[in-house]
């Protein structure tokens, strides 16, 4: 596969790493009440999709970069990948 | 001065070089790295007189260099510094500095056969287009399972720069693929 | 001799020798094996492989069922290879396989004796029971009597090489279609790799008596050949196979670059190539079918297109005399060409048997209208065929029969990616499906647009598509002027009868196989495959399957698009494991990691360890040391009485800087790390979110916005992921900047009582007293007249000790100073395995005691978890499940000093049934100690630190060992900790 990385163009999947589900961001708050199921959430439950799913690749033999990727699981097509600093900051959707 | 004598990443006193038919593979023991990376909000400075260059790409002036290696993160270079993260330290006194010398080991390939056989080397070695690969690109890369950065200086000198401890497995990946590119020109060269 | 007296792509001046089954002959440049086997008239070249029964070469391509050869000799000896795509080169050797005996004499051929009670199936009901004879008895047998070519059994001398090439259009196939797609993109100036199968350019244009532009196909192939050679922009790679379509436009392509050479002398044997093409042009061309009758596979009968290439390309015959007769079946046009050309050269021609009952006819031979082959006879070779016309059966006796059943265009990778071939009734055949591999773009035959004309139209046209899809215009070329012979033909695809029916060459399947499965009720085309085993061999039924799923369609009454293909996966042609294994073996298998005092370990006689990919000495034999231990115990015992030095630049190094890295560092460390500080250290632990431990190490301040963090050797790249996941993904608002230094510094330990007095001859003017450099502290400083150096004081060992580090080229001779100024110290190098012995000893964690499923209570640190603040894994790590776990590490030491503990021992209390119910933890590292005296261990217990002195049983079921041991403090040396403190 190739990695439309929004820096370097196109890199062969190889550099990169796999982490999966890109709501890995957002860690739940551990102030509110509910923090311990929050975080059962958090780190156990995937949505796991046949289709269009966001996710993590960490540019490991490149840039060093954490990317969120959408890709639709079935056909492999990269809808877009960006930076993950820059989804978090809130700079690109 | 220490009396301590260094050894380069090959493990010698003095720098290695293997001329390989065409190819020339040198390594660069008086390389002087060092990484500046930009604190939040810093703005962009010109350490040395440079100006630091865009993803992908590298720059030269003088005795310094310098290239991208990440978002707000360069690694600087320059020939024969013993401390050169202290001289970047106070040329850019707010970024996040840390001394690259001895992380790496700087291997250069040139040839006497042109772009093209760069080019054909490469294309053994890595995974990037070299046509889009022109003098003046950086990048890091993966080749024979080890990290490294690749620039290339000319169309005909290519820079590998590779984790120090992995040296002895890089030296040894270019020289064979140094091999075997000229034996493929000379089988291509004879009838 | 049956070689033609003109004609041909070879170079009759030149004369290579080679042998089959040991017998010399010749052949010419431009051969293929296959060809120069036939041209010496040998027909009979293999058996069968279950049947056992006389084949001879049927196809001219890497589609081939029968021609496999032994090739070479001695290590580089290469079974199962199609002679029809072996180069002929002088000095080749060749044997037949699979038979016991002569190749004439098969003592195996009884196996075709027992043909009936052999049908498909019977392996899987025959050698049911007992179950036990399977694996001993009957799949050996079985797979003798079955087996094709042998290995040699010894290591290949050949290297072999990867790659990576970038383009714009990947050319699959140059024949008509594929050079003019290549040359109108390289004429363009686009980049285009164009990769052949064959060793000369040209696909079917070189095996058929087209013109172009009213000359010989070959000379407008030679000028294409040229051109593209001049173009810098194109690469010709002949002898290359693309195998497979991959994602997002990647092909896995492999160069044949020396096979057609004795030895590959300084090339490699073959390349493998992994191309990225923005747009791939599939011309593939097509594969001749068969038609399926009685006693269809002698030696002699060919594809009717093989029999025109073998003719037209190498000028041969496959007849073993050169003036027997030849004869063709078909049905349809295609197959009279084969008997037009072969009596252009002149050979004698019985006729055309042609299925049609209104068969044209286009020159001056006898044809048989509405007629078929219903029998065939000739031990070793074809002699005579029957051919019934209507009620009429005569026998006719002949040398060789040329069998057209229609084309397949070459689909096969335009179907990956579970793209579907669709059934077209116009051609009669399967044609490239919408879904195949994305931007992949069939043209000509491999298109169903068969014809030298249409191919070249389509080829050209498919690179102007291909080229306007990303934005690069091309321009029409001038083609040949060139013909479409007459292709038309009809749905016959075997010829009923009571006797066997090839379908399957290579895996001897027959029609009445298909029927046979049909009636066991194997109803989809997939079983029908698994069950008969027809395209599973070698060629993956290149030439067989479609036949067989119109047998399939006829029996079931279904169509033949109802019964659709099996699935086509990668690869296209076999690819050997040496050339997907890549460039080196040995040694060099995996790129090694050196540390920097690698060679200075190395010269002392060091023998190393592998560790991840890093080699680390693991001990340092001395003279009279005849076994490890005497090394181990030797080292530890230096440690502990005087100082020992070892390298540990393994461990990763992580630059943390910026002015929230202290507030990073509190967040991703269960402990408080905001507030060490500037010139101390502090032991870290991580965890992993869901609350276990994950890697623990040292981390010091060097200023307010500067720390510098160890990992484990192991997770070095892992932890630095990690940070960067939670710099970037999770707290980007942070003013954190990291860099891995791992390989920056070399890093020493200087450990034992006398290491503060080795150090202070190193150092230049810095304290390092106690009182001025106590426990936990670290600084810069210099060392040996002005190097500079970091000094870390912390401890694995529960020794005094130290970390020394300097700029990694001066670990070496660091080591050396060290060395020459501790001798009166009794200064000692120590490995890997004196560092875990140490370490045991101390009751320090690592590895073994982080493997994942522990958490940092039951390493006894659970207090370092900070509630007063939030940290990676801290919310879970309380979870009920977690935190309410009892196991504690504890040391044991076995009730008999001697008897060794095993690692991974599980723990259970004294004469307790030793089971699931009744475990009670785990044995994680063990060693021997010389300090003690004694065999020790580490290991998690329930309840651990609530059975200090009570006797329980380490079991090693497995291996039948049980040791009594004495539940003990993890520390065992030194539990006060005074001693690091000093």
């Amino acid at each position: 596969m190739l990695i439309p990385h929004p820096l370097l163009g196109p890199r062969d999947a190889q550099e990169f790493i796999y982490l999966g589900d890109a709501t890995l961001m957002h860690r739940p708050d551990a102030t509110r009440p509910d923090a311990e199921a929050a975080f059962c959430d958090y780190v156990f439950l995937r949505h796991n999709p046949a289709g269009v799913h966001r996710e993590l690749w960490f540019h490991e033999a490149g840039d060093r970069s954490w990317l969120v990727v959408t890709r639709n699981t079935v056909t492999h097509e990269i809808i877009g990948a960006e930076l993950a600093c820059d989804v978090k900051l809130g700079v690109t959707q | 001065m220490t009396d301590l004598i260094p050894l380069t990443a090959l493990g010698c006193t003095a720098a290695r070089h293997e001329k390989i038919g065409a190819f020339h593979l040198t390594e660069r023991p008086n390389l002087a790295l060092a990484s500046l990376s930009l604190r939040k909000g810093q703005a962009v400075p010109s350490p040395f007189g440079l100006v630091l260059p865009g993803p992908g790409q590298a720059v030269w002036s003088g005795d310094h260099g310098a290239f991208w290696t990440g978002r707000d993160q360069w690694m600087i270079e320059a020939n024969g510094q013993t401390d050169l993260a202290a001289l970047l330290k106070a040329a850019v006194p707010n970024a996040s500095i840390t001394e690259q010398t001895d992380g790496f080991a700087a291997f250069e390939l040139t040839t006497e056969q042109g772009a093209d056989a760069i080019d054909e080397v490469m294309r053994k070695l890595v995974n990037l287009d070299p046509h889009a690969f022109e003098a003046g690109s950086a990048t890091r890369t993966t080749l024979d399972h080890i990290s490294v950065f690749l620039i290339r200086r000319a169309p005909d000198k290519l820079s590998v720069i590779g984790m120090r401890t992995y040296a002895a497995a890089l030296w040894h990946a270019l020289a064979q693929v140094a091999r075997r590119t000229d034996a493929d020109i000379d089988a291509r060269l004879s009838p | 001799m049956t070689r033609l007296s003109t004609g041909g792509l070879i170079d009759r001046e030149t004369q290579l020798r080679f042998s089959f089954n040991g017998r010399s002959y010749t052949g010419h440049p431009g051969d293929t094996l296959a060809s120069a086997l036939l041209a010496n008239g040998v027909q009979l070249v293999g058996r069968s492989f279950k049947y056992h029964r006389p084949r001879g070469v049927f196809a001219a391509g890497s589609e081939e069922p029968n021609a496999m050869v032994e090739l070479r000799s001695g290590a580089r000896q290469e079974p199962n290879t199609r002679a029809t795509v072996a180069e002929l080169f002088d000095g080749l050797v060749a044997r037949s396989q699979n038979h016991v005996g002569s190749l004439e004499r098969d003592l195996l051929a009884i196996n075709d004796l027992f043909a009936p009670f052999l049908a498909a199936g019977f392996y899987y009901k025959t050698f049911m029971w007992p179950k036990a004879f399977w694996e001993k008895l009957y799949e050996p047998a079985i797979r003798r009597a079955a087996g094709l070519g042998t290995l040699s059994m010894r290591p290949d001398p050949d290297s072999y090489d990867k790659g990576f090439l970038h383009c714009d259009l990947l050319v699959i196939g140059a024949g008509a279609a594929g050079l003019a797609a290549a040359l109108t993109a390289g004429r363009a100036g686009a980049q285009v790799v164009l990769a052949e199968e064959d060793f000369q350019l040209g696909g079917r244009l070189l095996s058929e008596r087209d013109s172009l532009d009213g000359a010989e196909a070959s000379l407008w192939v030679t000028k294409m050949r040229e051109e593209l050679q001049s173009l810098a922009n194109v690469r010709l790679m002949p002898r290359t196979t693309v195998f497979g379509a991959y994602d997002h436009g990647i092909y896995g392509a492999v160069e044949r670059v020396a096979d057609h050479l004795p030895t590959p002398g300084d090339r490699v044997r073959q390349s493998l190539w992994r191309i990225r093409a923005k747009r791939a042009i599939l011309a593939a061309g097509a594969i001749e079918r068969h038609i399926p009758f009685a006693e269809n596979d002698r030696p002699g009968i060919m594809l009717a297109g093989a029999m025109r290439a073998y003719a037209n390309r190498w000028a041969v015959t496959p007849l073993k005399n050169a003036t027997d007769r030849v004869a063709v079946f078909t049905n349809g046009d295609d197959g009279h060409r084969t008997a037009l050309d072969l009596m252009a050269h002149g050979v004698p021609v019985l006729g055309v048997i042609d299925t049609r009952a209104d068969a044209p006819r286009f020159g001056d031979y006898r044809l048989f209208a509405g007629a078929t082959i219903t029998g065939t006879k000739g031990r070793h070779g074809l002699t005579a065929i029957q051919i019934t016309q209507g009620s009429k059966a005569a026998w006719y006796s002949v040398g060789a029969l040329g069998v057209a059943g229609g084309w397949n265009p070459n689909v096969h990778l335009a179907s990956h990616h579970r793209g579907r071939p669709v059934w077209d009734e116009g051609v009669l055949a399967f044609l490239p499906g919408p879904n195949g591999p994305h931007g992949l773009i069939p043209v000509g035959a491999a298109a169903g647009k068969g014809g030298v004309a249409n191919a070249l139209a389509d080829g050209m046209q498919g690179a102007i598509t291909a080229l306007g899809q990303i934005g690069l215009a091309a321009k029409p070329i001038p083609l040949p002027q060139a013909e479409n012979t007459p292709a038309t033909q009809e749905a016959f695809w075997h010829v009923p009868g009571r006797r066997r029916a090839w379908v399957d060459f290579q895996n001897d399947v027959t029609v009445k196989d298909i029927a046979l499965a049909h009636k066991e009720n194997m109803r989809s085309v997939e079983h029908l495959k698994r069950w008969t085993t027809l395209g599973m061999a070698t060629d993956q039924g290149k030439t067989s399957n479609i036949s067989a799923l119109a047998v399939m369609a006829e029996l079931t009454g279904k169509t033949i698009p109802q019964t659709g293909t099996t699935m086509f996966r990668p690869p296209y042609t076999g690819v050997s494991l040496a050339v997907l294994g890549g460039g080196d073996t040995g040694p060099h298998f995996r790129p090694k990691r050196l540390t920097p005092t690698h060679y200075w370990a190395s010269a002392r006689g060091a023998s190393f360890i592998e560790v991840g990919p890093w080699m680390r000495a693991q001990f340092f034999p001395q003279p009279g040391e005849t076994h490890w231990r005497h090394s181990v115990d030797r080292e530890v015992l230096a440690v502990r009485a005087g100082v020992g030095i070892c390298d540990v630049t393994t461990l990763g190094k992580i630059d943390v800087q910026g002015a929230d890295a202290g507030e990073f560092l509190n967040r991703v460390y269960a402990n408080m790390m905001g507030t060490l500080k500037v010139g101390m250290v502090r032991y870290g632990l991580m965890l992993r979110e869901d609350g276990h431990a994950y890697d623990d190490g040292t981390c010091a301040r060097l200023a307010e916005d500067h720390f510098i963090v160890t990992t484990t050797t192991a997770n070095a790249a892992g932890v630095y992921r990690q940070l960067e996941f939670f710099r970037q993904c999770v707290w980007p608002d942070l003013d954190v900047q990291l860099i891995s230094t791992t390989d920056a510094w070399a890093q020493i330990a200087v450990a034992g009582p006398k290491s503060r007095m080795l150090l202070q001859r190193v150092v230049d003017d810095a304290d390092i007293s106690n009182a001025a450099f106590p426990f936990m502290a670290c600084r810069a400083l210099t060392i040996c007249g002005g190097l500079r150096a970091r000094l870390f004081r912390i401890s694995f060992s529960g020794e005094l000790a130290y970390e020394l580090a300097v700029p990694a080229r001066y670990g070496h001779a660091l080591m050396e100073r060290l060395m020459e100024q501790g001798a009166d110290l009794g200064v000692t190098p120590y490995g890997t395995e004196a560092l875990g012995v140490l370490r045991i000893e101390k009751g320090h964690a690592a590895g073994a005691e982080l493997n994942g499923q522990t958490t940092a209570q039951m390493l006894g640190l659970g207090r370092m978890v900070s509630a007063k603040k939030d940290s990676v894994g801290a919310i879970m790590s309380r979870r009920e499940g977690l935190a309410g776990d009892k196991r504690r590490l504890v040391g044991l030491k076995p009730v008999t000093a001697q008897t060794p503990v095993a690692a991974g021992s599980h723990l259970f209390t004294r004469r307790a049934v030793q089971d699931m119910a009744n475990d009670q933890g785990w044995v994680t590292s063990a060693c021997y100690s010389p300090h003690l005296e004694s065999y020790i261990a580490l290991g998690f217990l329930e309840d651990g630190e609530n059975r200090l002195g009570e006797v329980i049983t380490a079991a090693n079921p497995l291996e039948g060992q049980e040791v009594a041991v004495e539940v003990v403090s993890a520390h065992f040396v030194d539990p006060d900790g005074g001693r690091l403190r000093d």
